[in-house]
């Protein structure tokens, strides 16, 4: 069973491009749960084509406490088992501690079960306490992959991730396995991504064009692999899956200064001249 | 991670909720994990209160209260404290996981307040601080929520005061220390809110608070902040006396300060001194040709671990009144690095004779620490009587030593404490009382 938690910027596309990439994996006929640890819930809606499900925390706060695993997972696309984590409401408790709670709470229900290939942990916007921690700590996801883009805030997010990594990987085994680019169609995207993932001493596992129909899926409550399986972006999709399914570099990523991040946005994020620029 | 310390003898900021316990019909709430109060109360507390140790209402604070915040309960804890316990101030102390959970504890206690109900609240995570500092926000949170709301006009009454001395159950003789000042304060014509314990009049009592001509704070450090917030926003001008006074020199000179301060006829304060002195040393000379034949048996070397206020006022004590020369002092109140240097102040002229003593003092909240220094101390006293003034923690050194012990401080286990005291003059008698009974006991 390979674990494998999900950072990147709020925003920048985790749960859509988790999703896209658990439907690929499951048409590859591999057996996936996606727990989604961010208290809005919205990690499973394309896979269960709607956000039809109670979260592992509303049923706590509902029931008082959870004994049957069907109260809290679904079965979406492809068979993918589907849990939300969820948070309490805006404002008020503690979401992390929410997380570490839904977590050990999966454990004692005996969600992981042995035929599982994949548990997929798409987690909120960065590593802001240890209960956003929790699914790379100890005996849990052992792979992390960090959704970017081009944009400069999605690297300095990206970069801070592999600062709690980094802490995590010298203690357990978890490990940085690339970086997925969700292409914003910034300025020379693929080689600042590159040369950004090469400085971590990691990779761009692969680099996620952008396309509208993500969007027009997105509405429609499905993958773009459930919605429209024949559309290019669909085959994007199964590249990505591939591509993790076939991975072998993990490493204890090497996060970057300030400064060094900076001169890489310098270097590759600039174009020359507009012919430069082979997105237009 | 901060270092740990061994034998805290404090509590975290959660303790002061003992404070509340000592106020006539006061009763706390606690917003706590379960067992908090618990904890505080085997550590600084004999005995229940009016509503303290297991009777106090707490929201036992579980997984649930922590995810989806803790302020349903509290307020639900709150509602039902009402009903069922016959208080006249409710006072919620919230505790770690509240603290850090974020709930938000002013709103829901704000709805109660709304309604005039009895009630104020204060945060106290416990990693906030000690309860020394924490005693300070509870009495200021009182203030500021409750106390003010009565308060109509700025006029002063003369000769009322509000007296900050020691904090109820982390000075384990709180009651009797402050009816002891309460007493000599009354007898020379002043009229005492002594806040905590059998000799205030409960809640009526601080409504007054703002009507004082002006405040004492006992003690190196605590106190002093409610005194300074006072001083705000009252304009009470207010005196620091820097121990507990024990005994007749300390009390006469703690009388002539309050005295002079207050503006009090200076002859009338010299008058009642003067009776009270004659009546203490009447006691002493009466014992005095024990004492001299005695002067063997009596300890060669006092150490104390103990806080602040009660190494210094013991010290004073015992070097000029019974002669005996402080030995190490291990202060574990845990006194802020900015008030050290005005205790070692006290310390250097802690002789009446004016000349300069130089008496070891440690600062160190770690007892244990003390312990391991103190036994390395006593090496050079093998063949000496020892007395330490400690805690119940020390009985197993002590027993190690040979040394007698008298505890002055938490945690107490091995003595009922009712309303005996050590300040003014009875109590120093009691302090004397004490000593020897310990030593004699153990005479061959």
């Amino acid at each position: 069973m390979r674990q494998i938690a999900i950072y990147g910027k709020g925003g920048i596309g985790k749960s859509t491009t988790t999703q896209n990439l658990t439907a690929g994996l499951a048409e590859l006929g591999k057996n996936v749960m996606v727990v989604g640890c961010d208290p809005k819930a919205d990690s499973t809606r394309l896979l269960l084509n709607g956000l039809a499900q109670k979260t592992v925390l509303d049923t706590l706060r509902e029931e008082g406490d959870v004994d049957d695993l069907d109260m809290i997972m679904k079965t979406g696309f492809g068979g993918t088992r589907c849990v939300e984590s969820g948070g309490p409401e805006p404002g008020v408790g503690c979401a992390g501690r929410g997380i570490i709670t839904s977590i050990g709470m999966l454990e004692d229900l005996g969600a992981y079960t042995d035929d599982l290939d994949y548990v997929f942990y798409d987690v909120l916007g960065d590593v802001v306490c240890g209960g956003f921690a929790m699914p790379i700590r100890e005996g849990k996801a052992k792979e992390i992959y960090i959704v970017a883009s081009g944009e400069m805030m999605a690297l300095y997010a990206a970069n801070n991730i592999c600062k709690g990594i980094q802490k995590y990987a010298q203690k357990g085994g978890v490990r940085l396995g690339g970086i997925i680019c969700n292409s914003r169609n910034v300025d020379r995207e693929h080689d600042l991504l590159n040369a950004f993932a090469k400085e971590l001493g990691s990779q761009l596992i692969y680099f996620v064009p952008r396309d509208n129909e993500v969007q027009r899926a997105e509405i429609n409550r499905k993958t773009v692999i459930d919605h429209n399986p024949k559309h290019p972006q669909a085959q994007e999709y199964r590249q990505l899956a591939e591509a993790i399914e076939n991975n072998e570099m993990f490493v204890i990523p090497k996060p970057m200064t300030q400064e060094r991040l900076e001169e890489i946005l310098i270097e590759f994020g600039l174009m020359e001249n507009i012919k430069d620029n082979y997105v237009i | 991670m901060s270092q740990a310390i061994e034998q805290p003898r404090f509590t975290c900021a959660l303790g002061s909720y003992q404070s509340a316990v000592a106020i006539k019909k006061g009763v706390p709430i606690l917003h706590s994990g379960p067992g908090c109060g618990g904890q505080v109360n085997r550590i600084i507390g004999q005995g229940e209160g009016y509503a303290g140790g297991s009777t106090a209402p707490c929201t036992n604070a579980e997984e649930q209260d922590v995810v989806f915040g803790g302020e349903k309960k509290l307020r639900s804890v709150v509602e039902n404290a009402f009903k069922v316990i016959d208080g006249e101030l409710f006072v919620v102390v919230t505790g770690c996981t509240a603290a850090i959970t974020g709930d938000d504890v002013a709103a829901v206690i704000g709805e109660f307040q709304e309604e005039d109900k009895p009630i104020v609240y204060v945060e106290e995570g416990g990693f906030k601080s000690n309860n020394y500092a924490a005693h300070d926000r509870l009495l200021n949170a009182i203030i500021d929520q409750y106390v003010d709301k009565f308060h109509e006009s700025d006029e002063k009454v003369e000769g009322l005061v509000n007296v900050f001395a020691s904090i109820p159950y982390q000075d384990p003789y709180w009651s009797g220390n402050l009816e002891g000042i309460k007493k000599v304060l009354t007898d020379i014509g002043l009229k005492v809110n002594i806040l905590f314990g059998g000799e205030s009049e409960g809640v009526s009592e601080w409504k007054t608070i703002p009507n004082a001509q002006f405040n004492i704070a006992i003690g190196p450090w605590v106190g002093l902040k409610a005194a300074k917030h006072l001083k705000v926003k009252y304009q009470q001008p207010f005196l620091q006396f820097p121990y507990l006074p024990i005994g007749a020199i300390e009390t006469s000179r703690f009388l002539r300060e309050v005295g002079e301060f207050a503006g009090l006829d200076k002859d009338k304060v010299e008058e009642y001194i003067e009776r009270e002195e004659a009546k203490y040393y009447e006691h002493i000379e009466k014992m005095a040709s024990f004492m001299l034949e005695f002067r063997y048996g009596i300890p060669r070397r006092v150490y104390s671990i103990a806080d602040s206020s009660y190494s210094l006022g013991f010290s004073k004590f015992l070097l000029n009144e019974l002669g005996i020369i402080p030995g190490t002092q291990f202060i574990v109140d845990d006194i802020p690095e900015k008030y050290q240097q005005y205790v070692l102040e006290q310390f250097e002229n802690i002789s009446e004779l004016g000349n300069k003593r130089d008496i070891e003092v440690v600062f160190d909240p770690d007892a244990g620490n003390s312990q391991r220094k103190l036994e390395e101390d006593a090496k050079n006293y093998e063949d000496k009587r020892i007395l330490i003034l400690g805690s119940a923690w020390d009985k197993n050194l002590a027993s190690k030593l040979n040394a007698d012990l008298l505890i002055v401080s938490p945690p107490v286990q091995y003595r009922l404490i009712m309303n005996c005291g050590y300040t003014g003059y009875e109590g120093g008698l009691r302090a004397i009382e004490d000593i020897y009974d310990r030593v004699l006991a153990t005479y061959r």
